[in-house]
C-alpha cells in the first residue's frame, strides 16, 4: 500500500510524472484493453476508449484520494468510458444500447480481429441476453478472471450479490447453449 | 449439448485478436495526447491574478472616493482656509468691520511680534510709501 502511495506521488510530481505515467500504461494497458474490448467488442473502438481512459486517468490523478486502489479506480474509469461509448454510438445510430450491442455481435464474423469459432460466437450471443449488470460481472469473472473481491471494489457491489449475479448469468448462458 | 456446463467445458476464449505490436506503440500514442499546456494555463492565471487584484483594489478605492468626500463634509467644523476664502471673495465685510470685532484679548495676541528693532521699523516705513499716508494723517 505504501508502495502504491509512493507511486502516486511520482505520478503527481512534475519531474517524475512522465516516467511514472509510462510505467502505469505499461502495467495496465493489457488488462484494461481486454476489459474495454469485452464491452465494446470491436478493436478500433477499444483502442479509442483505452486512449481516452488513460487521458482521463492522467487528468483526474490530482483528485485521486487513495480511498480505493489505483487498480480498481482505473478499472472504474475504463468501465464508465466503455459504457458511455456504447451509449453514444447507439444514440448516433438512433437506436438503443441493447440493439447496438446485438448489431456489433452480428458483425463480429466480418471483423478481421475476431477469429472465434462457432461456440465462441454462440457465447457472445448468449451474453447479449443478460441484463447489463450480469453481462459485466460475467465478463469480468469468466473472461478476465478477476477475483470477486476485485470486481466488488470496481463495481461497488457486495461479493455476495456478485456471486448471485454470476450464478444467474451462468445459468442463463448454459440454457441458451443447450437449446441453440 | 444436453449437459452443457460452462465449468465442465474447456475454457471458452473471447475469440478477439489484437493487431501485432499494438501495445508497443500504445504508450507513445497516449503520451502525445496528454494535456501538456494545462500547467501553463494555470501559471498564466496566477500571473494575471496579481493584476486582477490590483485592478480590483483600484476600483474599490476609486469607488469609495465619493463616500470619503461626503463623510468628510459631514463634519460641522469648517476649515480655516475655507473661512478665509469665503471672507476674501464673498464677504462684504471691510477691514474696519473686522477690527471692530476684535476685543482687547485679540489685540494682545496680535501684539506678540512687536519686538522689533527701531532701525528695522524705520527701514520698513521708508520703503513702504503707502504707510507715509497713514503716518502723516
Amino acid at each position: 500500500m505504501q508502495e502504491e502511495k509512493d507511486f502516486i506521488q511520482e505520478l503527481l510530481h512534475p519531474k517524475t510524472q512522465n516516467v511514472a505515467f509510462q510505467k502505469l500504461i505499461q502495467e495496465y494497458q493489457r488488462p484494461l484493453y481486454c476489459h474495454i474490448r469485452n464491452i465494446v467488442l470491436n478493436h478500433d473502438d477499444a483502442d479509442d476508449v483505452l486512449q481516452n481512459t488513460f487521458i482521463k486517468v492522467f487528468q483526474y490523478l490530482n483528485g485521486f484520494k487513495g480511498e480505493s486502489k489505483l487498480f480498481s479506480w482505473m478499472y472504474r474509469i475504463a468501465t464508465n468510458e466503455a459504457i458511455t461509448f456504447i451509449n453514444q454510438k447507439a444514440k448516433r445510430n438512433g437506436t438503443t444500447s441493447e440493439a447496438m450491442q446485438t448489431r456489433i455481435v452480428e458483425n463480429l464474423q466480418a471483423d478481421v480481429y475476431f477469429d472465434g469459432n462457432e461456440i465462441q460466437m454462440k457465447l457472445q450471443q448468449a451474453i447479449l441476453l443478460l441484463p447489463e449488470k450480469q453481462k459485466l460481472v460475467f465478463k469480468m469473472k469468466y473472461f478476465e478472471e478477476l477475483k470477486y473481491e476485485e470486481i466488488s471494489e470496481i463495481v461497488g457491489t457486495s461479493v455476495g450479490a456478485l456471486k448471485a449475479s454470476y450464478h444467474h448469468a451462468v445459468k442463463k448462458i448454459e440454457d441458451f447453449m443447450k437449446t441453440n | 449439448m444436453e449437459k452443457f456446463k460452462l465449468d465442465n467445458e474447456p475454457k471458452i476464449k473471447t475469440g478477439f485478436t489484437i493487431p501485432d505490436n499494438y501495445f508497443a506503440d500504445f504508450s507513445k500514442k497516449v503520451l502525445l495526447q496528454l494535456p501538456k499546456e494545462e500547467p501553463k494555463v494555470i501559471s498564466i492565471w496566477a500571473k494575471n491574478k496579481k493584476w486582477l487584484y490590483a485592478a480590483a483594489a483600484v476600483l474599490v478605492v476609486s469607488m469609495s472616493i465619493p463616500f470619503i468626500y461626503i463623510s468628510q463634509n459631514d463634519s460641522d467644523e469648517v476649515s480655516n482656509a475655507a473661512i478665509e476664502n469665503y471672507l476674501s471673495y464673498h464677504s462684504t465685510l471691510t477691514d474696519d468691520d473686522i477690527v471692530e470685532l476684535l476685543d482687547t484679548e485679540d489685540l494682545k495676541e496680535l501684539n506678540i511680534s512687536a519686538d522689533l528693532e527701531d532701525k528695522e521699523v524705520e527701514d520698513i516705513l521708508t520703503e513702504d510709501l503707502n504707510l507715509e499716508h497713514y503716518i502723516t494723517n
